[in-house]
């Protein structure tokens, strides 16, 4: 599994004032942190950055580039910033991200054909996100070939479902759901493509303590249907060693909530119990709530 | 050929709940099919509950057809309730709305004082709704609960801000709760979840929160619709819970409600068939003539 280290993201307070007091310290701590605990991509979430856009890319670029070796993830919606940060990347970049939306279309897909990039392509489109599975591969299959046409082979594209919170009400687990089938058949439907996703966002809004497991234990769901890569948190051990198999167990029993077979609680650890809590509510054999792990 | 329906067989069922002890009982939920599935295979053991609600205070604002039925009893929360009884209730609703900090701040004692008084001298089981103050609430609640020590009655809202003080004094004193939430389903299985951790389950309605027509019903028959679903369908222990519509003080907020009788009437009419038809198990009223127009629609 690829990870993408998300921890350079402009939401964070320290990382906005960083980029806008140009201060390389932070933003090249990030770097390296995530670097040294297995990173494969830094992501560069700058938003839609509308004021200075070629410096502060430049910049921020260069400001990377001097702490690690890895390749970089340029995240925005902004097609101009994406290129301003493309001209400076030394490795293969990855564009983060374009959509099935006509702007995008026009604007940030040929980007990847003219730098010789890799692709995010989301299954966004003008109306917005497609609610149903099947309105997901349709949508993808759309702007990929679009994207091919463009002469963008399927092997630079990364596909992107769009992970939603798991606990907006009734929906979210739906959603989850479908994600993994989606990622499941993905492969059949546009074979060599790559895929990814913004993990993190299966967890958005509930408690801060209660994400990490949430995150952790959808990513080896993801990862067991063939999930490429994700957009991560690298600084999260325990989920970096589940990525590199070093949690067998866990992995295990995930799996078997997977396949619906019944999991003797008596003999687990409490760790292990609350794995297969969580496996069960993204999976929607029960109903969401913050108090998951407490039933 | 010949057509045979379809008949679904549900692995779930919504507890059954008692109210009130001695000859002032009343049973709710025990189904096992959805709302009026009766195709379906199953039964429904106690059909929804009508309540009329009093209020431990005159009404702030007067809607004229909404005083009328009441007269002048309406200054007195015991007349007020017994003469809910000539309509044909199943139970009273009394209100502790007095007790809110920004109405009269009415002191524990003394509501609770109201309570046990209305017990002895009304026939039919009694339910308990705190102002919604969940300060003032986690006050008056537990006071109630303490003074009608064993006479098992319905108690709420148990809020998420207060149900550890308020859960506990209905466990202690052999009450039955109302678990609120503010319309949503996650929150709603949370607060069940947490409160089962000390009180049993058989103890607990669900306060969904009922919104009236025109001013998000949609919500409210939806959630409901879903928490039968859940508990009947997927025997989700948590949702598995009888379902409390407490609809006719947010109907009488309405302008429409407030602007002439019967539109006021079918208002709150529409609002508790619809809540009804999702599943509720108790439907909490304000005017006595919904009551009968309710009761005329469904044919009881």
């Amino acid at each position: 599994m690829i990870i993408i280290g998300e921890n350079i993201h402009v939401i964070a307070k320290d990382v906005s004032v960083a980029l806008r007091e140009r201060n390389m310290q932070v933003i090249q701590a990030l770097a390296r942190e995530q670097t040294q605990a297995g990173a494969n991509y830094i992501d560069l979430n700058v938003g839609p950055m509308k004021k200075d856009t070629e410096e502060t890319m430049k910049w921020l670029v260069n400001c990377v580039q001097e702490a690690t070796d890895l390749p970089l993830s340029i995240d925005t919606m902004n097609p101009v910033a994406t290129e301003a940060g493309l001209k400076f990347c030394k490795k293969r970049a990855l564009i983060n991200s374009a959509s099935g939306k006509t702007d995008s279309k026009a604007q940030m897909l040929p980007l990847a054909k003219k730098y010789n990039c890799d692709v995010v392509v989301s299954v966004m489109t003008d109306k917005g996100m497609p609610p149903e599975i099947e309105t997901k591969i349709e949508s993808i299959m759309e702007t990929v070939s679009h994207a091919n046409e463009l002469g963008i082979p399927n092997e630079d594209i990364w596909v992107d479902p769009i992970i939603l919170p798991v606990s907006t009400a009734g929906e979210g687990q739906r959603i989850a759901v479908g994600n993994l089938e989606f990622i499941k058949i993905i492969q059949d439907v546009l074979p060599g493509v790559k895929s990814t996703v913004g993990l993190s966002n299966v967890s958005n809004g509930i408690p801060a303590h209660l994400r990490p497991i949430l995150n952790r234990t959808y990513l080896v769901m993801l990862g067991r249907n063939g999930l490429y890569s994700a957009i991560a948190d690298p600084l999260d051990q325990e989920l970096m060693d589940l990525v590199k198999g070093k949690m067998p167990k866990v992995t295990d029993l995930i799996y078997k909530v997977m396949d619906g077979e019944e999991v003797d609680l008596a003999s687990l650890s409490q760790e292990e119990v609350a794995y297969v809590k969580t496996a069960s509510v993204l999976m929607a054999q029960s109903l969401y709530s913050d108090a998951w792990l407490e039933i | 050929m010949e057509y045979k329906a379809p008949k679904e067989a549900y692995k779930g069922a919504v507890r059954e709940v008692t109210i009130g002890k001695g000859d002032k009982t009343m049973k709710v939920g025990g189904e096992n099919i959805l709302p009026l599935h009766f195709f379906d295979e199953g039964s429904l053991p106690n059909p929804p509950k009508f309540v009329l609600e009093v209020l431990d205070m005159e009404p702030a604002e007067k809607t004229p057809h909404l005083m009328e039925p009441f007269g002048d009893v309406i200054s007195d929360p015991i007349k007020w309730a017994k003469k809910c009884e000539e309509f044909g209730v199943d139970a009273v609703c009394l209100t502790l709305a007095s007790t809110d900090p920004a109405e009269k701040d009415t002191s524990a004692e003394a509501a609770a004082q109201l309570v046990k008084r209305m017990l002895n001298e009304i026939k039919k089981p009694l339910i308990v709704y705190g102002s919604g103050d969940e300060k003032k609430d986690a006050e008056v609640l537990p006071r109630v609960a303490q003074v009608c020590a064993g006479e098992n009655l319905l108690i709420g809202p148990v809020q998420k801000e207060n149900f550890e003080v308020v859960g506990k004094a209905i466990l202690d004193n052999g009450h039955v709760a109302i678990a609120q939430s503010p319309l949503d389903i996650n929150l709603l299985k949370e607060l069940n979840v947490k409160l089962c951790k000390f009180l049993p389950p058989e103890r607990v309605i669900i306060d969904p929160l009922s919104s009236a027509l025109g001013y998000g019903i949609e919500y409210s028959f939806s959630l409901i619709e879903r928490v039968k679903q859940i508990g009947i369908i997927t025997k989700d222990s948590m949702t598995m819970m009888p379902i409390i519509a407490n609809l006719g003080n947010e109907c009488w907020k309405t302008k429409q409600a407030k602007e002439n009788k019967t539109q006021g009437l079918l208002w709150e009419g529409m609002t508790a068939l619809s809540l009804y038809l999702a599943g509720a198990n108790i439907l909490i009223l304000r005017h006595p003539e919904t009551l009968k127009l309710i009761k005329e629609t469904i044919g009881r």
